[in-house]
């Protein structure tokens, strides 16, 4: 194994485009939307499938293109870098509303011109009524868009743009190369059977993937012509040769399987580009790039074809081009995924389909490129198991000390046996990569959203059943109750209520999946992300209409521990200790804990009950049995998919809601976990902030607790870490030591890590209650950061910097 | 009796290991970090900060809490008659009380919750306080550890008479024992305590089977010069048989917990001491053959 020092600077012309990059205002760009809507309006006669195929190659064959100064990898989403494409066949109405505001959002700001935003006006005049966002709103009861305004599930996302939450098969795409898909097609195309009811639907598949296929060729022949021309103008030899080879590799690969590693990575990004510019869903992902490439970058290294430096120059600028794709949300989506990220997620390690080891020398060259970049894409996931090569665990920590957050690990331990026991082939289950954040499926293989429908507020669900079933925040009852909280008579009272709502609730959410995904499959179909998913062409459907060989999806889960610290906090001091009365605590949530009294309440719920994250079985226990409810319940339903094709076709759990805490919180009143009203609800499956007041090995317990291997959704968890505890090689061992025991013994399903940052322990100084949990580990003492002296802090915040301390 | 037990200890001995604070301990360091540490009984804490004037330990203690002019109480310990029956009575938990009084199965329980971390060569650390200046309780303990596999390293001044080191030998894997100087007088000004007694410990100590790391504190104004540091590992180096040296650079960490026990910190440096201040003790250690670390 090759582990030599890697180079730790960039070169210049990655830094160049890294910082162009960086600097690039996020705009809006038109092209799209203009090129969609023209198709749309002239061909109102077709069937929407072959509408979607002729925009997608109106699009491609006409949309602005360019190489930027000195780009190996080329291929643009938008007109500029960074310029998010509008896409009205999905939701207008949003964007007229806000259009004048986008410039202003406190966040994920985007730029428009005055002229753009007429144009936009105009488009979505006539989109009005037409669109998805329409399109599914009547699918569902007025129940259902009652819950949904109520804010208590929320499924805006999945009406607004498209499903993402996908990696489709770059393994077969660069060995069959695109001349073999459109010969695939060709041939399952002349065997439809046209005096039959599904061949009417088949010919028009066919058809309308022929015509995308096609476009993509054209998109990137576009490259190689623009290359070749560029060349012709190039004074620079160097950069005159490198936009003949780019022209080559276009040429190549517009066609034929790429011949080496350049090509195969080019290839790849193109399909992954392409798939953007189709449909705008996130986590659009990449799947295990360092088994898929590998093979071609091995081959170059020893026919001396590529250098390292050089393969380590094309990926980082593959992870710039990541970054320049963008996508524009409404504000009310936005919330939920802050700071813009469209999760591309790239997956290495793991294990081949016989169980070995799967790390190689493409593993830690995509780990240290990533490292380096210090981007907010690629998504960087690595699998673990247990006999995964311990040099390559040091480099991730050494990736994680640089405190960006990556690289998050999923665990082979917990998730494939959870992926056989769901029915998934071995083969396909040791080749899994997780897609987007967290979540996972088999890439190529899996429909979308293996996470990502609907999210349920499980904290107004647990608010009904105190109260009869009365949501108090829209003054619905949406499921009458078993009774109300203060004539509850013990704790078993309270968890029959919760039983009795949590039941409905989640009925509802597969309800407004099921109008969702019926308003997608019928609106929506997108062809490329079709084609290139095992089996839609054989069977002659969209991935949405059954075409994926495996079909399993869930939901989102907001406010876990917030659920289970609540229940602990009511068991315990309402009907065990006595110390809260009901109606004490039942005034304390109504009033948001205000006054001496309330203030009261609120301090000895938070300091007297047990909380999820310190290995108390006490609080651990009641909210897996909580959970357990919702997901006893989920399982008993199916996806729009069922009896159509794919293996599965049902829902599991999942916690992978990345900053959705935060919106999900600020419409939650005052919570029996000493939580204020509006503030936000705990993270993923984290522990409430500030409550974890043991270590991250009682933190782990906790959370290995849970019914991880019903999960499969995702169990996010999110780990503080003070930048000493990761300084030294012996401390970083340390790491991957509990990390070891975390997965292979606890069967935990995921971690990662945020290094603890000055700006936090600025907050922790200001703002101590929220940042209990930060711990100064130093030989022979203990404390929390937030008892030691200002003075102390100060030095500790000041030495932070340089990561010295603490 | 025990003042805290801290889990994911990484810095006091090998792998990850589960820390036990005793209370008590027959030194008075004036740098002393854990101050709560020092007496064998309960200690009032109170963190102003969180104090809510909610009025509660005024309703338990009349006599020894009163409400001051403006925001927060004053505590005068001396007239506290049953500090155990403050534990738990402030809904903020800005007034707690420090000692715990766990007996050695509710010790183990703690213990065991990390069990699957000590692979790798974790286990649980004894510290304190002096752990060794505990009763027969400590024993029981080390026995039940012991029995169950469980690696214990103890953490010590050995400031205690012989008999108490020598019960523990064969229970323990490693003693990290701490060695602030070798100069009686110094030792006695600073800690209230007799150099020649941990000298002495730490000689027949050697003598036996145990293994040892030998902690220094690196306290400014104490032993923070080139010749005192000399004659420390000279004197560790002189006993043939230790191969490795910690040094624990001074820190101020404990500073505010003083305050919070109406304590008052009466030694004078406020700066931590840097790892590149080491530098030259690292070297003359290293010089001497003996493996180094700083921060344990």
């Amino acid at each position: 194994m090759i582990t030599e020092k890697q180079q730790t600077t960039l070169s210049k012309r990655i830094s160049d485009l890294r910082e162009k990059v960086l600097r690039a205002k996020p705009s809006v760009c038109t092209e799209r939307a203009k090129f969609y809507t023209q198709i749309y309006q002239a061909n109102e006669d077709k069937p929407v499938i072959v509408k979607r195929a002729l925009a997608l190659e109106k699009t491609l064959k006409k949309m602005t293109i360019f190489i930027d100064e000195g780009e190996l990898i080329v291929g643009n989403q938008s007109s500029q870098h960074r310029a998010a494409p509008i896409f009205p066949e999905y939701a207008v109405e949003w964007l007229s509303r806000e259009m004048d505001n986008l410039d202003k959002r406190p966040g994920d700001a985007f730029f428009i011109t005055e002229d753009h935003k007429k144009e936009l006006l105009k488009i979505a005049g006539w989109w009005k009524g037409k669109v998805l966002w329409d399109r599914g709103r009547a699918n569902m009861s007025q129940e259902l868009r009652d819950l949904q305004d109520a804010a208590i599930i929320k499924a805006t996302g999945n009406l607004t743009s498209g499903d993402g939450h996908i990696a489709v098969d770059y393994p077969r795409v660069l060995s069959a190369g695109l001349e073999g898909y459109l010969q695939e097609i060709r041939y399952y195309h002349r065997q439809v059977k046209r005096y039959e009811r599904e061949g009417v639907k088949k010919d028009h598949f066919y058809t309308a993937l022929t015509i995308s296929v096609k476009a993509l060729r054209a998109f990137i022949l576009r490259y190689h012509d623009l290359a070749l021309s560029m060349s012709k103008h190039e004074i620079n030899p160097q950069r005159k040769t490198e936009l003949l080879t780019i022209a080559q590799n276009c040429e190549i690969i517009a066609e034929k399987p790429p011949q080496n590693f350049y090509q195969a990575l080019q290839l790849t990004y193109f399909i992954h580009l392409s798939l953007q510019i189709e449909s705008n869903g996130h986590s659009v992902s990449l799947g295990r790039m360092d088994q898929y490439l590998f093979p071609y970058y091995q081959h170059d290294l020893i026919t001396g074809n590529i250098t390292k430096d050089f393969a380590a120059e094309l990926l980082e600028n593959t992870w710039i081009k990541l970054l320049t794709i963008n996508k524009i949300r409404p504000w009310s989506h936005t919330r939920f995924s802050a700071g813009g990220p469209l999760y591309q997620n790239v997956t290495i390690g793991g294990q081949t389909s016989d169980g070995k080891d799967a790390v190689n020398d493409l593993s830690f060259l995509i780990l240290d490129t990533v490292g380096r970049m210090r981007l907010t894409q690629p998504n960087l996931s690595v699998r673990f198991h247990k006999n995964i090569n311990n040099d390559f665990m040091m480099a991730c920590m050494q990736v994680i000390e640089k405190g960006f957050g990556m690289p998050s690990f999923n665990n082979d331990e917990v998730v494939i046996p959870g992926l056989l026991r769901l029915g998934v082939e071995p083969q396909d289950a040791y080749d899994y990569s997780a897609i987007g954040c967290i979540e996972i499926a088999v890439p190529g293989k899996w429909g979308y959203r293996c996470t990502g429908m609907s999210f349920l507020n499980l904290m107004r669900v647990f608010l009904a059943s105190l109260y009869d079933g009365l949501d108090r925040q829209s003054g619905k009852v949406f499921h009458k109750g078993t009774g109300h909280f203060r004539d509850f008579s013990s704790f078993e009272d309270v968890f029959r209520a919760w039983q009795h709502q949590i039941k409905y609730y989640t009925r509802k959410t597969v309800e407004i999946d099921t109008a969702v995904d019926t308003a997608l499959e019928e609106n929506v179909p997108d062809l490329l992300c079709s084609a290139f998913v095992d089996s839609c062409i054989s069977r002659g459907k969209t991935i949405k209409e059954g075409g994926s060989k495996y079909d399993f999806i869930s939901g989102l889960q907001v406010g876990i521990a917030n659920l289970g610290n609540s229940l602990a906090a009511i068991k315990k001091l309402v009907f065990e200790d006595k110390v809260i009365s009901k109606e004490q605590l039942l005034d304390a949530l109504e009033n948001d804990y205000e006054g001496e009294e309330g203030e009261k309440i609120r301090q000895l719920l938070l300091n007297f009950a047990p909380k999820y994250g310190n290995d108390d079985d006490y609080v651990d226990l009641l909210l897996r049995d909580a959970y357990r409810e919702f997901i006893s319940e989920l399982e008993q339903y199916h996806t729009t998919r069922y009896n159509r094709g794919p293996i599965g076709c049902k829902y599991y759990a999942g916690t992978s809601s990345i900053s959705a805490n935060v919106p999900s919180g600020a419409v939650v009143p005052a919570t029996p976990d000493g939580r204020k009203a509006f503030t936000p609800v705990a993270e993923g499956s984290s522990p409430s902030s500030g409550t974890d007041l043991q270590g991250p090995t009682a933190v782990f317990k906790s959370v290995a607790k849970l019914p991880t291997e019903k999960i499969m959704g995702g169990v996010l968890l999110n780990q503080k870490l003070s930048p000493a505890t990761i300084r030294k090689d012996q401390d970083k061992q340390k790491l991957i030591s509990i990390i070891r025991t975390f997965f292979e013994d606890l069967k935990g399903w995921h971690v990662q890590y945020n290094i603890v940052s000055r700006d936090t322990l600025l907050a922790a100084k200001k703002d101590p209650e929220k940042y209990r949990d930060l711990i100064v580990r130093v030989a022979g003492y203990s404390a929390f950061f937030t008892t030691l002296s200002p003075d102390t802090q100060d030095d500790i915040i000041a030495r932070t910097e340089h990561s010295l301390t603490f | 009796m025990i003042f805290n037990i801290q889990r994911f200890s990484t810095h006091d001995g090998e792998g990850i290991r589960t820390l036990i604070f005793y209370k008590g301990c027959p030194l008075h360091c004036q740098w002393c970090s854990n101050p709560e540490g020092i007496s064998y009984g309960y200690s009032i804490l109170y963190n102003q900060n969180l104090c809510k004037d909610f009025g509660e330990c005024m309703a338990t203690e009349k006599e020894a809490i009163a409400r001051t002019n403006k925001h927060g109480i004053r505590i005068d310990r001396k007239k506290v008659t049953h500090p155990e029956k403050l534990i738990d009575v402030c809904p903020a938990k800005a007034l707690t009380v420090s000692g715990s009084k766990l007996g050695v199965n509710d010790l183990l329980h703690e213990v065991e919750k990390d069990t699957p971390f000590y692979s790798h060569g974790g286990g649980v650390t004894l510290s304190g306080g002096e752990p060794l200046s505990q009763g027969e309780e400590l024993t029981s303990l080390l026995r039940e550890l012991k029995h169950k596999n469980i690696s214990v390293n103890i953490e010590t001044s050995l400031h205690v008479n012989w008999s108490q080191v020598e019960r523990c030998i064969d229970l323990t894997d490693t003693f990290l024992v701490d060695m602030k100087h070798t100069d009686k007088d110094k030792f006695t000004r600073f800690t209230r305590g007799d150099a020649a007694l941990v000298m002495n410990n730490l000689v027949k100590l050697t003598e036996s089977a145990a293994r040892i790391i030998i902690r220094i504190p690196v306290i400014p104004g104490f032993n923070h010069s080139e010749k005192e540091m000399k004659q420390i590992i000279d004197f560790i180096h002189s006993l043939n048989r230790i191969h490795t040296i910690h040094f624990l650079p001074y820190h101020t960490f404990g500073v505010e917990k003083y305050k919070m026990l109406g304590m008052k910190y009466i030694f004078g440096p406020e700066k931590p001491v840097r790892d590149d201040e080491l530098t030259t003790y690292i070297h003359y250690a290293q010089s001497k053959g003996f493996q180094t670390k700083i921060g344990g």
